[in-house]
């Protein structure tokens, strides 16, 4: 591979370039104008790979990219993709395995050249990074004070009581609540998202000319992630630093970045503005990757187009372009050479392709010729001319925790009401799915959906029968065998040392199926997954996710079962992989008449197989209804915040829409409010008037019905 | 805090009143003083033997609890531990070996953390490396020493440096020289005499701290946080120190508290060898001489410092590890 030529795009190769540019050049937003700024970082022919026991793993093949002051450029990539490598690979937080090579140069320094001494006195000064799982990402033992004072005080010398000053002035400026009192707390003390915050502070601490986030929002829950993704941009603008925005995400890049690059199989693939990627991808795979993005705004409903085959393994990469064996359009020429990352004449930007220039002349569509994918057109119309038979009812669920202190004495302090009063019916051939955030106590519901067994409250009725008139194990077993699950991640579930022949015949032994029956079902259930009959014979380690999760299915079917219960089927997933697992779901409910009860945060993704949604908030169910009707009309103010926050794969309307961007965080559900359970970050509570704001804070809402008499439902005093 | 110390104590309190009255019957049932006895000249007779023993409360012709109410009322009244069969004060020999044993112990539990630590951060830091490698191999190579041998190579060691360097300087017996007087000069005669027998507990006991303190790090090294403290403009090596290495002490702590009952008693060999006087020397003394009060004196010595221990174990979690603190 040889190094891009020179690009319309990016500047000359930088040379020893001027000392660190201060937040006094472009700001941010600021378009690449005639003259356009030098580089704060520059990114040439950056390689990393990892030793392994199949070889080197080649996890970067050569990436190069300018990021200009001020502005965001914005990194995407499926699992595997090396945008993680890459980011590490500028931290200089490579493991010491690792092996780098390249050039890193931010503000005339040479960055992978140096070694951990040097580079430390870069990091946090110079770069700062934010990382994907702030649960973990802050020293347990130091109080957050102490964190920051400590990171401020590596690069400047400060006084342990001023640091400390600017320790609680960078926990305000995060948007800490009481930030001189909460700097003395410890990270368990915090929340997910105020970890976040923290983890932002401690970044930006010695403004950085250059931010590095890796997947910052990825952990949390969507509204959380929108008031993340603002303080982001808050810091941003404080500190005046140019962001790498690293994500699998393309509705965050869609809203925050200025530039895109996609990755694929270690390289960049394509690199453009914002606008002009998403519009006119030009790149094959960014194509097909927009096609396949499940998307939550309102409006008309696209269908989704999965790409065939998945991601390369990065040990076993093939020859030419890596993304040729799923390319609808790739030529003999794509599979022997692989195609250097050049600007297409007329277009800017830059992709790698043999095909681009014909791609970007308009003369080929780069996702094949129509109809070679299999468009996925939820079969909604059919499920409701013939509504089956009720397999699940769920009447008032109650479902309470015990709440315990101290780590050395237990004591019993109160209750948590994971589940207060909820209701639903699932129908044979209909899919509900239960959205909310974590803690909204939709998983609990679905244990206790999947207990078979009387609940603390309310009553639970599978196929017919009371859960709690269940007497003896065996009808115990017989129900059981009605309802199956589909886990997150099906490798915990997976036995390693068994084949998938030996997984699918264990539950239909367990049936009492005999061997010959075995025989004859096994390769049925494959086909019936769309699993190719000779993986029959492997482990499930040789397979992909999207394989596995296809055996997780399978398994699931073996006992014929009326309802299955799927926890976050697609969450392990890549983008290119979902798309064909919600096609395979919409297929098997409409074949077999089974009923899904889903659990899902991710509400883009819902949208596309589910034919009514449930959404859940501290334990109560505050609107239902079918889901074209949520998605088109949401009443409830919880469920019009949670949509405006899910980031849209679409610049243009991501920029210019209203966001609904809720304060706070979901409360303990130790402490319910006496009236609605909304109260607190209610929106519309706040502008009411005086009679219905008492009323939300003494007296819960009841669920009522909409005024067209559909079965859409809320619980709100305002509507 | 105080409260639950306080309720922790009281605890233990208990347990040790429990054990130490176990301990003073099961001590009285296997130690027969009489025998001490059989190999005296001229034969002694049952009622000389009792005439001997009944001022230390030790006639086996009085009733069993009328003994045991009698010790104990002592231990509880006056705080007297009772007597040997030849009449040595217990509270006297305790106290004073106590305090060497102190001398002892202290200073090389100490000396072992520092050394196993510092050299588990070290080689932590370079996992792999030649010289993670090389420490790795001296560790486990003193690991399967055992104390006595060890012991006696430093003593052969040291008788020839002593020839080579043709003054007496380390001292392979005993806990001090008998003529030396004056604040300063006693002060360095029993350090020179400390210097041996702390080296032996040191360089078999730095050996656990060392390899469990290595992979408590080796855990914690690679998780996040240190990423994140070394992304703040930290070393690999800084990060360690000051984050992967204040989480990773906890348990450490813990086990080191929790260890100072065995190492007080538990350094007869090292005693043995270089002739001092310590409790471990004396646990083993009173049971070869039937001595029960001593005996049953120090279960309860060793009770109590484990009863210590577990609660010092306690207050060091709380100190340093921030999410169980009791509020
Ligand atoms: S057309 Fe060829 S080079 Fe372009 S993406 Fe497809 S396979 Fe790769
Ligand atoms: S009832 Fe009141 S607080 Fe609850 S959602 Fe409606 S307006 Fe908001």
């Amino acid at each position: 591979m040889t190094l891009a030529p020179a690009r319309p795009t990016g500047p000359e190769n930088p040379g020893p370039g001027p000392e660190r540019p201060g937040p006094e050049n472009p700001g941010p937003g600021s378009g690449p104008g005639p003259a356009r700024p030098a580089p704060v970082l520059s990114v040439r022919d950056l390689r990393v790979s990892f030793p392994s026991e199949q070889g080197p793993v080649q996890a970067v093949r050569g990436v190069d990219f300018d990021l200009l002051p001020g502005r965001t450029l914005g990194i995407v990539g499926e699992s595997g993709s090396g945008k993680s490598a890459t980011a590490l690979a500028l931290m200089g937080l490579l493991p010491p395995a690792a092996h780098l090579e390249g050039r890193i140069l931010l503000g005339g320094r040479d960055l992978a050249a140096m070694d951990d001494t040097r580079l430390a006195r870069i990091r946090g000064k110079d770069i700062g990074m934010v990382f994907q799982d702030p649960m973990s990402a802050l020293t347990p033992v130091l109080s957050v004070g102490r964190l920051l004072s400590q990171a401020l005080r590596v690069h400047q010398d400060l006084s342990r009581k001023d640091a400390w000053e600017q320790a609680v002035q960078l926990l305000d400026l995060v948007g800490i609540p009481d930030p001189r009192e909460r700097a003395k707390a410890f990270p368990h003390e915090f929340s997910g998202g105020m970890r976040q915050r923290v983890v932002i502070a401690l970044a930006i601490a010695n403004k950085p000319s250059v931010l590095v986030a890796d997947e910052p929002t990825t952990a949390l829950d969507v509204t959380v992630q929108a008031q993340i993704l603002e303080v982001l941009r808050l810091a941003q603008r404080e500190s005046g630093a140019a962001l790498v925005l690293i994500t699998h995400d393309l509705g965050v890049v869609a809203g925050h970045a200025d530039d895109v690059a996609v990755m694929y199989a270690g390289r960049i693939v394509e690199h453009a503005g914002v606008d002009e990627l998403f519009a006119r991808p030009t790149m094959p795979y960014t194509a097909r990757l927009l096609a396949a993005v499940p998307t939550a705004g309102s409006g008309v409903q696209r269908p989704l187009l999965p790409i065939a085959g998945e991601p390369p393994s990065p040990v076993a990469l093939p020859a030419g372009c890596a993304f040729a064996p799923r390319c609808a359009v790739a030529r003999d020429v794509c599979r022997t050479t692989e195609p250097d990352l050049t600007a297409p004449a007329g277009r800017p930007g830059r992709v790698a392709c043999h095909r681009a220039q014909e791609i970007a002349d308009g003369t080929l569509d780069p996702a094949g010729p129509a109809g070679s994918a299999v468009a996925l057109t939820p079969d909604r119309a059919a499920a409701r001319r013939t509504p089956g038979e009720v397999v699940l009812r769920v009447e008032d669920l109650v479902k309470t925790f015990p709440v315990t202190r101290g780590a050395l004495l237990k004591r019993r302090t109160g209750t948590l009401h994971a589940v207060n009063g909820v209701g639903f019916e699932v129908r044979a051939g209909e899919t509900l799915a239960l959205v909310g955030e974590s803690g909204s106590g939709k998983t609990t519901t679905l244990r206790e959906v999947l207990r078979l067994r009387a609940p603390e409250g309310g009553r639970i009725e599978v196929a017919g029968t009371d859960v709690a008139t269940l007497r003896s194990a065996a009808q115990v077993r017989e129900l059981r065998s009605e309802v199956q699950i589909v886990l997150q991640d099906p490798t915990d579930a997976l036995d390693p040392r068994l084949t998938v022949f030996d997984l699918l015949a264990e539950p239909l032994r367990a049936a009492g199926a005999d061997r010959t029956a075995v025989r004859s079902r096994i390769p049925r259930l494959l086909d019936l997954v769309g699993l190719d009959r000779a993986v029959g014979d492997r482990f499930p380690a040789a397979l992909s996710g999207g394989q596995r999760q296809r055996v997780g299915i399978a398994r699931a079917l073996a006992r014929e079962p009326r309802l299955l219960v799927l926890d976050e089927p697609l969450s392990a997933l890549d983008v290119s992989v979902q798309a064909e697992i919600v096609n395979l779901l919409v297929r098997l409910k409409r074949e077999l008449a089974l009923a899904y009860l889903v659990v899902a945060h991710d509400l883009a993704v819902v949208r596309y197989f589910s034919d009514r949604i449930a959404v859940m908030y501290l334990g109560h169910i505050v609107e239902s209804g079918a889901t074209e009707e949520i998605f088109a009309r949401p009443r409830h103010p919880y469920t019009r915040a949670l949509l405006s926050a899910v980031p849209l794969p679409d610049p243009q309307r991501e920029r210019r829409r209203e966001r609904i961007v809720l304060r706070g965080e979901q409360p303990s559900a130790a402490r319910l409010p006496a009236g609605c359970v909304f109260v607190d970050r209610c929106p519309l509570h706040r502008e009411a008037d005086e009679s219905v704001r008492t009323r939300c804070r003494t007296e819960r809402p009841s669920t009522v019905g909409a005024p067209d008499g559909s079965d859409h439902r809320y619980a709100c005093h305002a509507l | 805090m105080l409260r639950y110390v306080t309720r922790r104590a009281a605890g233990w309190f208990l347990v040790i009143a429990v054990a130490t009255n176990a301990t003073y019957f099961l001590a009285s049932s296997f130690l027969d003083p009489r025998s001490n006895f059989k190999e005296l000249r001229p034969v002694r007779t049952d009622e000389q033997v009792s005439r001997a023993l009944a001022p230390y409360n030790l006639d086996p012709h009085e009733p069993l609890l009328h003994r045991w109410w009698d010790w104990l009322s002592g231990v509880v009244l006056r705080f007297d531990w009772g007597r040997s069969p030849v009449g040595v004060e217990v509270n006297g020999e305790i106290g004073h070996r106590s305090l060497v044993s102190a001398q002892l112990v202290i200073g090389a539990t100490l000396l072992s953390v520092v050394v196993g630590v510092a050299l588990a951060v070290h080689t932590a830091s370079r996992q792999y490396g030649w010289r993670d490698r090389a420490a790795q191999a001296l560790s486990m190579a003193l690991f399967n020493v055992p104390v006595s041998v060890a012991a006696l190579a430093l003593v052969l060691l040291a008788i020839r440096l002593n020839e080579q360097a043709g003054w007496h300087f380390l001292y392979v017996a005993g806990e001090r020289s008998p003529d030396v007087e004056g604040f300063w000069a006693t002060l360095g005669d029993r350090a020179a005499h400390l210097v041996l027998p702390t080296l032996t507990l040191t360089l078999t006991g730095y050996v656990g701290h060392h390899l469990t303190q290595r992979s408590l790090l080796l855990d914690v090294i690679g998780s996040d946080f240190v990423r994140t403290a070394r992304a703040t403009g930290l070393t690999r090596a800084q990060a360690i120190r000051r984050h992967a290495l204040r989480t990773a002490l906890i348990p450490t702590a813990q086990s080191v508290a929790f260890s100072i009952p065995a190492v007080f008693t538990g350094a007869v060999l090292t005693e043995t060898v270089f002739g001092w006087n310590g409790m471990g020397q004396y646990f083993v003394q009173t049971i070869n001489k039937n001595d029960v009060h001593g005996t049953v004196a120090t279960a309860a010595f060793a009770a109590a410092l484990t009863a210590i221990g577990a609660i010092l174990a306690d207050i060091t979690t709380v100190l340093l590890d921030p999410r169980v603190r009791v509020s």
